[in-house]
Parts: structure tokens; sequence; C-alpha cells
């Protein structure tokens, strides 16, 4: 494994360098305390979990935006230019905030779960993202009775692993 | 690669804490073993076969935990979470198994079978 890294050094660098003197390999170098730190922050469940949900936070926000937008006044006629606009914005607003909160807290459960029993089972597979999906779906749909939690959570297990599997094509 | 030296770089320095402390200790210790008409160089020796150990431990625990946790097929560079708690425990029972053999290899003699 550390002649690889070499090698691919070497094949990088050889054919832009024309002339007889070998490229310069630099050892390998082990990561300092600091950096061990830095790239241990991410292994945290909270960490990752309230970044999932800010990011979740965003996307809902940019979306309430945009579908709110798209929403037109009931007394179209009767308003002024100027009152249609504080009603479209009025909505846009309500209507992006409700949507954040709604994708925050889906990638907050979907993010934390999915840390926490991977963590436990020590392995990288599909069924962390079925048990985070079907969860996720579960409380999301929990106020509609049991029913609709089971089927929430069919349904949105089906979709993490979808949207998974489309992220990682490429491997 | 780096990831996974880092992790276990920074597995051995939390389970042993003390580990320089402790090497140096077994170093002092094993000299304070020695009658007191050795002279450096077998113990210059005496260190070199420690260290020779050390380095042939920390290799095979590499290689062993690296087979049994890190699946095969590359999909990234760097430890998912998975791996990095498979490392955890992986090194830590590897460690406590090697500990456990050495103190009953050192004190009986012999293995009670």
């Amino acid at each position: 494994m550390v002649a690889s890294n070499s090698e691919n050094d070497l094949k990088t660098e050889v054919p832009s360098s024309n002339e007889a003197e070998q490229p310069q390999i630099q050892a390998i170098r082990m990561p300092s305390m600091e950096e061990i730190r830095a790239q241990e922050v991410w292994n945290n469940c909270a960490v990752r979990s309230v970044a999932s949900g800010v990011m979740g936070g965003g996307l809902g926000f940019m979306m309430g935006i945009f579908l709110g937008a798209l929403d037109n006044p009931i007394m179209q006629e009767q308003m002024s230019g100027r009152q249609q606009l504080i009603y479209n914005l009025k909505q846009m607003g309500t209507r992006s905030w409700s949507s954040a909160k709604t994708f925050a807290v889906m990638g907050v459960v979907f993010s934390a779960v999915e840390c926490v029993v991977e963590k436990a089972r020590a392995k990288h597979d599909t069924t962390n993202t079925v048990v985070a999906g079907c969860v996720t779906g579960g409380t999301m749909s929990a106020k509609a009775g049991p029913k609709a939690a089971c089927v929430g959570c069919v349904g949105f297990a089906a979709f993490s692993v979808a949207i998974e599997k489309f992220f990682d094509r490429h491997t | 690669m780096g990831g996974f030296f880092c992790h276990f770089l920074a597995l051995r320095n939390s389970l042993n804490p003390n580990k320089n402390k402790a090497f140096l200790r077994s170093e002092v210790s094993m000299a304070a073993n020695i009658p007191a008409g050795i002279d450096k160089e077998q113990a210059f020796g005496m260190a070199e076969t420690e260290m020779e150990y050390r380095v042939e431990l920390f290799n095979r625990l590499a290689q062993t935990c690296f087979n049994k946790c890190v699946d095969k097929r590359y999909k990234e560079a760097e430890l998912n979470m998975g791996e990095n708690s498979c490392i955890d425990r992986c090194v830590s029972k590897y460690w406590q198994v090697n500990s456990m053999i050495g103190q009953m290899l050192s004190a009986g003699g012999r293995p009670p079978m």
C-alpha cells in the first residue's frame, strides 16, 4: 500500500517532466493529533445530525420560498399590485418557515438514527439507510395513526435507498 | 490509507495513554533485571529485539483488523463510521488478548491446558 502511493506519484509526475531527474517522492506523513481530532469531529453523531438538520432546514427554506412564490391570492381582482406583492411575500414567508422546520426535523432524525445504527453495527451497509428511513418516515407520519406510520416508514425507507443508490451509481 | 493509519494512531494513543511511559518502564525494568555485569551493547540488543517485536505486533494488528473491517470495494478514500467503530473494537480486542497471552506465557512458562 505504501509502494502504490509512491508509484502513483511517479506516474502522474513523469510525463510532465522531460528532464532526466527523478521527481521528489514525499515520504508518508503520519497525521498529527490536531488532524486526527479534526477528522474525529465528523464521527460524532450529534455534530452530524445537527449539520444535517441545518442543511435540511436550508433546503426546506429554499423550497418553501420557491413554492410560495407560485401561490396566487384568492381575491386577485380586488387587490392592487402592492397588496398582491405583500400577500405573496407573506405566503412565501410562512410556507418557507414551515417547510424548513419539516425538512430540518427530517434531516436531524434521519442522520441521528443512521449514525447510531451504523456505530452499533460497525458495518457500512444499506440496512442502516433502511432502518433510518423507516424511523424517519414513521415519526413524520405518526400523527395520522399507526397505519399511516407504517406506510410512511416503508415509503421513506424505499425513497432513501433509491437516493443512496442514485448517489453511489458510479462505484 | 492515511485515514486508516491515522485511526490506528489515535487508537493506540487513546487505548494506552501511557504508551511511551510503559515502553520506557518495560525497558528500564528489563534493564533492572539484567545482572550488573552486562554492558551497554547487550542492553542495546535487547532494546532492538523489543522494538522489532513491537513493530511486528503493529504490522500484524494493522493487517488483521484491515482484513476484518474494511470492505475490499473501495468507494471512497476516508474511513466511514462503521469501519471506524469496527477498527476500534478490533484493535481493543487484539490488544487485550495479546497482553493476556503475554502475561500467561511469561508467568506460567507452560500454557494451562
